[in-house]
């Protein structure tokens, strides 16, 4: 009993901020509510105007889905690589760890957002780049999908989490396994196809997750790269930028609420489809191989 | 021991219950004249409005020793996001800035308190032209208070326009227009950063004897889609025409007056209000100037508008407190001399020749731009509906495809038609 008054801050504030209101915004789907007058019950109205009266929806499904597929294995990718660079016994590589690591530090925040918008603008470095390669300039702000390839560019720049557990995972690898295929004359390609990949997989696994996860609910750099309208032409209007301009500039809160419940159930969808496709591809030593 | 828990539990929970029930004081319903009283006062604008705003408080309190002002301001958009949970929670601040395009909202909401009865009693609004007056009121209740008046008209740099060789004339029509922007723009500079849609259609269709909403705004308010198309599609051949720039460049720069084409050298001027305008000459640097509206019928399409409106929330405790505040704001010299028409030429005959004198160019170009045009406006349309922050999003989210090529001006007007009623439906 004393343990439960100790902790009773944690569970008071979980009911009050996370359960209470998960409830009331369930009830809320099925409602219309504008803030102002009382909650009117329409029952399944917000979702049948979600999913066939609302092309700005699935627009916005769309764009997050490409946001998504594409992002996190370049992201996953990436960090890997980085992880596997910065797992050698080099003096220094603290320092570049660090160096690594920061843009995810910094990662969602508001300043980064900014900086991408000036570096992808019509004169910014990029298009000053691609003019020195010889190549024309891009109009990132001119096109939906150059405007997604720019969002999407942000988030694998921010890979300093998953390359921080991808290198513990490294670290994991006894290092008699390179020996011994060092001496069954195996090179660097295969050692990394067969031995490092299949002793990381769960690894990845775990990241794969994570990052499918919170890259759904990303709002803040499509909010500040567009100004909080999802230009050029809802070409940046993820989900959730979406569903926060129902919720905080429609006054729609009813069907900002059912947005979000199918978001939840859309994320677990994903998530257990994910776990599911795992057995065939995530290898545990436990298991001697299969 | 089971007991000794149960106690801290319930321990905690009471401190808890009276944490959160320690706001909200016991003010007197009256606020007479030197009990101590505690305002929230809420706005949005720039740094430079919080500024001045603060002073006008200070000297507020100043006079009134008693009163106690709390204040909160924020940007446009975190304004509003801010202010609607409040008056969910029915936490309105006392003293609340409306914008026109929310005052029907939260007007029939029942958020706001009516302030008839309070005019020339604690308001004194002798002074206030009844036009500008009745902008404020919506169903026959005075919600709102006007700050200030705005009318529209296009801002340039006389050097600039000569650089790209167009005169702009003293009257001119939407063709003239149309011509002058593509000529300037076929001489490499862009005449404007084309027009905020909601507010320039809306005037295009008053010149017509039209406007944007229904009176009862339950629908728009013209019938014939090709005046949209006539519109939408003129500014899309002007933006064609290099004599504005692509709405890629426009986004980007995007409320950073300090990056736009105009501070570079590039643009001759902008479409806006007039209290807008100080702050684009401080920023260019440059002597400017202000011309009327396009034509034909421009008496018809202008009008004064209320910058912004102060409201008091129905909810307050202290609604003859808040009232003597606005009154001051309103009539106080020495209070309009800080704010120097920022918020708007003042409402207030008096208080404009008052503070005539002490005002720097710019202003005082507004001040006489406002005085020219005040004999010939037409009265104003009825504040925007509730649910017209949606259909200017919608308007926008149109006007930009046409703009990229990506959509015709038909489409695009019989699109928004079907969008816009069905969300003005819902005020039927």
């Amino acid at each position: 009993m004393t343990g439960y008054a100790f902790i009773s801050p944690f569970i008071i504030g979980f009911l009050a901020f996370t359960l209470i209101p998960m409830f009331v915004s369930l009830y809320l789907s099925f409602t219309s509510y504008n803030l102002f007058t009382p909650p009117r019950w329409v029952g399944l109205d917000n979702f049948e105007k979600m999913f066939t009266a609302d092309p700005k929806y699935w627009n916005s499904v769309k764009v997050t889905f490409l946001y998504v597929v594409i992002g996190v294995p370049f992201r996953l990718m990436f960090a890997l690589f980085i992880a596997m660079l910065l797992n050698t016994k080099s003096r220094m590589v603290g320092t570049y760890r660090t160096l690594y690591y920061l843009p995810s530090i910094i990662g969602g925040s508001v300043a980064v957002s900014i900086m991408w918008r000036n570096i992808f603008s019509n004169e910014g470095v990029i298009n000053t780049l691609l003019g020195a390669l010889g190549a024309q300039p891009v109009q990132w702000f001119g096109d939906p999908n150059a405007a997604l390839v720019m969002l999407i560019a942000l988030s694998v720049w921010q890979f300093g989490s998953s390359m921080l557990i991808f290198l513990a995972g490294l670290k994991n690898i006894p290092y008699e396994m390179y020996e011994a295929s060092s001496v069954d004359g195996a090179g660097p390609v295969r050692k990394f196809f067969s031995i490092t990949l299949p002793l990381l997989s769960p690894i990845i696994l775990f990241n794969l997750i994570m990052q499918t996860i919170s890259a759904f609910m990303t709002f803040v750099p499509a909010y500040i790269i567009s100004k909080g309208e999802g230009g050029p032409m809802d070409g940046t209007m993820l989900y959730s930028l979406y569903l926060f301009r129902q919720a905080f500039m429609f006054n729609n809160m009813g069907y900002a609420s059912a947005m979000a419940w199918v978001m939840l159930i859309m994320i677990a969808i994903l998530t257990a489809v994910l776990f599911m496709t795992s057995k065939f591809w995530v290898f545990y030593e436990t298991e001697r191989g299969r | 021991m089971k007991r000794k828990g149960l106690l801290i539990i319930v321990a905690l929970l009471l401190l808890l219950t009276t944490a959160c029930g320690g706001s909200g004081g016991g003010e007197s319903a009256k606020g007479s004249g030197d009990e101590p009283v505690t305002l929230r006062i809420a706005w949005w604008g720039s740094d430079k409005r919080h500024e001045y705003t603060q002073q006008v408080i200070d000297l507020y309190k100043k006079d009134h020793p008693n009163v106690k002002i709390d204040v909160e301001y924020a940007s446009f958009d975190d304004y509003w996001k801010k202010l609607a949970p409040q008056a969910a929670a029915n936490q309105l601040p006392d003293i609340m800035q409306m914008d026109i395009s929310y005052i029907s909202q939260y007007a029939q909401n029942g958020q706001l308190a009516d302030l008839t009865s309070l005019l020339n009693s604690t308001i004194q609004v002798g002074d206030v032209a009844e036009s500008v007056l009745k902008t404020g009121v919506i169903q026959e209740k005075q919600y709102g208070i006007p700050t200030g008046v705005n009318v529209l008209g296009y801002q340039y740099v006389p050097e600039m326009a000569q650089k790209a060789g167009v005169e702009i004339p003293a009257s001119w029509t939407w063709d003239e227009y149309k011509e002058i922007a593509k000529k300037a723009g076929g001489n490499g500079f862009y005449f404007d950063s084309s027009m905020a849609a909601d507010i320039f259609f809306n005037y295009y269709l008053r010149t017509k004897g039209l406007s944007l909403y229904n009176k009862e705004g339950t629908a728009l308010g013209y019938d014939d889609d090709q005046l949209f198309i006539d519109f939408f599609g003129g500014l899309a051949d002007v933006m064609k025409a290099g004599g504005a720039p692509t709405p890629d460049v426009n986004s980007q720069t995007k409320g950073i007056l300090e990056e736009s084409q105009i501070v570079k050298g590039k643009q001759v001027g902008e479409w806006q209000w007039s209290n807008q305008y100080v702050a684009l000459q401080q920023v260019v640097n440059k002597p400017m100037k202000m011309a009327a509206m396009f034509g034909p019928d421009m008496e018809k399409g202008i009008y004064m508008q209320p910058t912004m409106y102060w409201s008091v929330a129905s909810s307050s405790k202290v609604k003859e407190e808040a009232a003597k505040f606005i009154d001051f704001y309103t009539n106080n010299v020495e209070a309009n001399k800080l704010i120097k028409g920022e918020r708007g030429v003042p409402i207030s005959a008096k208080i404009k020749d008052a503070v005539a004198s002490e005002l720097n160019e710019a202003t005082k170009q507004v001040f006489d731009f406002v005085a020219e045009m005040e004999p010939k406006a037409s009265p104003m349309s009825p504040p925007p509906p509730v649910g017209s922050p949606e259909v200017i999003a919608t308007l926008t989210d149109y006007v930009e495809q046409i703009n990229f090529g990506k959509m015709t001006p038909q489409d695009g007007a019989a699109k928004f038609r079907s969008d816009a009623n069905s969300i003005l439906s819902n005020n039927k």
